[in-house]
């Protein structure tokens, strides 16, 4: 038995080695016919697998349809372009509506500022701050008229309404800004299905008193800016813009958002700075020191003109003393007793009541050379009558006293006027006579 | 070895028929911070409740933002927009009123409809009224077992369970089997 056991062994060899020849022929042929089949495979299975990967990963399906889809719509936009506007109306419309109405209203509050500020005499030092600042005195005034500040910034999640970030002043923090969120969103879930009425509106404002919420939504979060007082034109712009920065950078955490506020941190300086970008600028201390410089030349500018403005105002009022040549009255029996002029200004005679000019038979004639008011008495310091005699007008001279003539004017259909005016502004053909000098005052 | 700590938020509706005490549950342990006329005025009003879940080696602080809605005898439109990216549901009974439980598939419904994927809880209130209750305990597992969810039996007036109830829903909301024992 074992002998024939070891005959069989190598018959038992034998035969694998012819199978193992077999079997290698059979892979060389099939090598010869199916290598170019197995590497079509390898290379299908390859592709497939790029495909399901393309199909299963959202970014990149995404980024594999998105070219597609934008060829697509442009050329359908070529082809049938006023099909394509009436099927995007309804929304470009709405952009379109919300752009115009946010334009004229920020107009509205140029306007308003404008008329606030038109007649107010600080828009003098807002354009010279203006000015120092580099900043147009428009928006310096804007600024003034309608004081404005943000307390809260929140960046809220659009869908579940849990807070994303929240920023505030430094007296404006809370502890319930997650309830208020929350609340806020229930607040604008209630509105769209109160007032909706199916459009694809938003609640873009909360007023209480002087405080305002301002909202503006994106496409996954929202944010609500708690202000108090009328924002500036640009605001809103400025508000849709970080939002979509944010939107923008944080696109797939928001989508799938999971709750963890702490992969939104980043998001809290865009939040901050809208903020700070609403403070109006202060001076710096060169610009300070530069003002009060400015302001004192004014000042001194502003004193200087009054003074040159009442010397000049006292030369053509003729109030440089004159000198009061004592005359001599000619009493008559038609003396006017209620003339009374008083000179008590100078240590020459003083004029009493008793003394009055007298009208002479004969008048002297003359023609103003100003306008010229005329008084109750030879003096700048007594009342006026209320009467402008215009330049050119006739006049006739019952009396004159030192500088000061007595006229007698009479306009045309209405009572005549005597009173006294500055001989200077008379104009005569021949020098004033004696006789209707007025005498000297007697003490 | 210290626990690593993260903070999540969720949003969490109380669902369930006018009385049965939704408000009364979120009044006893809840932060509140609104009065409750808001819940009549415009629907809702939002608690805040955090509980504490460890998940591994992680220790998370979850809060949940509760939306205590108003309940009335059918779902209207407005509410449906109340339930929009709510990751739980707690939907409360009353157990002295048996028919409280007839709404249940219809506020299911419109939950998954809304948010699928949403964890709901059964509570079933008021078992301090144990002379009046007339929900046995298995219907409420009959219950649960064919919608597939959890029920705690709670008393608000007493507290009973109450924090029980947040505990289990929290553990849903954060362990990735949703909370599965």
């Amino acid at each position: 038995m074992p002998k024939s056991s070891e005959r069989a062994e190598p018959t038992v060899g034998a035969g694998d080695g012819r199978a193992a020849r077999r079997e290698t022929q059979l892979e060389a042929l099939r090598a010869i016919l199916f290598d170019g089949y197995r590497e079509r495979v390898s290379a299908l299975e390859s592709k497939l697998d790029e495909v399901e990967h393309g199909l299963t990963d959202e970014e990149a399906l995404v980024a594999t349809v998105t070219p597609i889809v934008g060829d697509a719509i442009r050329r359908r936009i070529q082809d049938a372009r006023e099909e394509m506007i009436e099927a995007l109306y309804p929304i470009i419309g709405q952009l379109v509506v919300r752009a115009v109405s946010e334009a004229i209203r920020d107009l509205a509050r140029k306007i308003d500022a404008q008329v606030r500020t038109s007649y107010s005499p600080q828009v003098l030092l807002w354009r010279l701050r203006a000015r120092i600042g580099g900043a147009s005195s428009g928006e310096v005034a804007l600024r003034q008229a309608l004081p404005f500040q943000v307390e809260q910034v929140f960046l809220i999640h659009r869908e579940t309404g849990l807070l994303l970030q929240h920023v505030a002043a430094e007296d404006g923090a809370s502890s319930d800004s997650d309830l208020i969120s929350s609340m806020l969103t229930a607040i604008r879930d209630f509105a769209e299905d109160a007032f909706g009425r199916g459009e694809e509106a938003d609640l873009d404002a909360v007023e209480y008193g002087e405080r305002r919420i301002l909202i503006e939504a994106g496409e996954h979060a929202y944010m609500a800016v708690v202000v108090d007082g009328v924002e500036p034109p640009g605001f809103r712009s400025e508000m849709r813009q970080r939002l979509m920065d944010i939107g923008s950078a944080h696109a797939p955490l928001l989508r799938d958002y999971d709750g963890d506020a702490a992969h939104l941190a980043s998001a809290e300086p865009a939040l901050r700075s809208l903020m700070v970008s609403q403070r109006p600028a202060g001076l710096s201390t060169m610009q300070k020191r530069l003002l009060v410089v400015v302001a004192g030349s004014l000042f001194a500018c502003v004193i200087l003109s009054c003074f040159a403005g009442r010397w000049v105002w006292g030369a053509l009022r003729g109030q440089a003393t004159p000198t009061v040549v004592p005359i001599i009255a000619e009493a008559t029996a038609s003396a006017t007793p209620t003339h009374t002029p008083t000179l008590t200004a100078t240590a020459l005679p003083t004029p009493t009541s008793t003394i009055a000019p007298s009208p002479t038979p004969r008048p002297l004639a003359g023609v103003m050379t100003g306008h010229v008011w005329v008084r109750s008495q030879p003096s700048s310091s007594a009342p006026l009558l209320g009467i402008i005699i215009e330049r050119g007008e006739p006049v006739t001279i019952l009396a004159a006293y030192g500088p000061w003539g007595q006229i007698e004017w009479a306009p045309e259909g209405e009572a005549k006027v005597v009173g006294w005016v500055p001989m200077q502004w008379v104009g005569t053909v021949e020098p004033i006579p004696e006789r209707i000098v007025t005498p000297e005052v007697a003490p | 070895m210290e626990q690593a700590l993260r903070k999540i938020h969720r949003k969490v509706c109380l669902l369930g028929d006018f009385a049965v005490g939704k408000t009364s549950l979120v009044r006893r342990f809840v932060y509140n911070r609104f009065a409750d006329k808001y819940v009549s005025t415009i629907g809702v009003k939002v608690n805040r409740k955090t509980v504490m879940i460890a998940s591994g080696s992680e220790l998370v602080e979850l809060t949940m933002m509760l939306w205590d809605l108003a309940g009335s005898e059918e779902f209207d439109r407005m509410r449906r927009s109340y339930l929009r990216g709510a990751a739980g549901a707690i939907w409360v009974c009353d157990l002295t009123r048996p028919a409280t439980l007839d709404s249940l598939q219809i506020y299911a419904d419109i939950l998954f409809a809304a948010t699928p994927g949403a964890q709901l809880v059964l509570a079933a209130n008021k078992c301090d009224l144990a002379e009046d209750v007339r929900i046995l305990p298995s219907q409420l597992e009959a219950i649960a077992d064919n919608y597939g969810l959890p029920f705690v039996v709670t008393s608000a007036k007493t507290g009973d369970q109450v924090e029980g109830l947040f505990q289990r829903l929290g553990k849903m909301l954060v362990l990735p089997q949703g909370g599965a024992e």
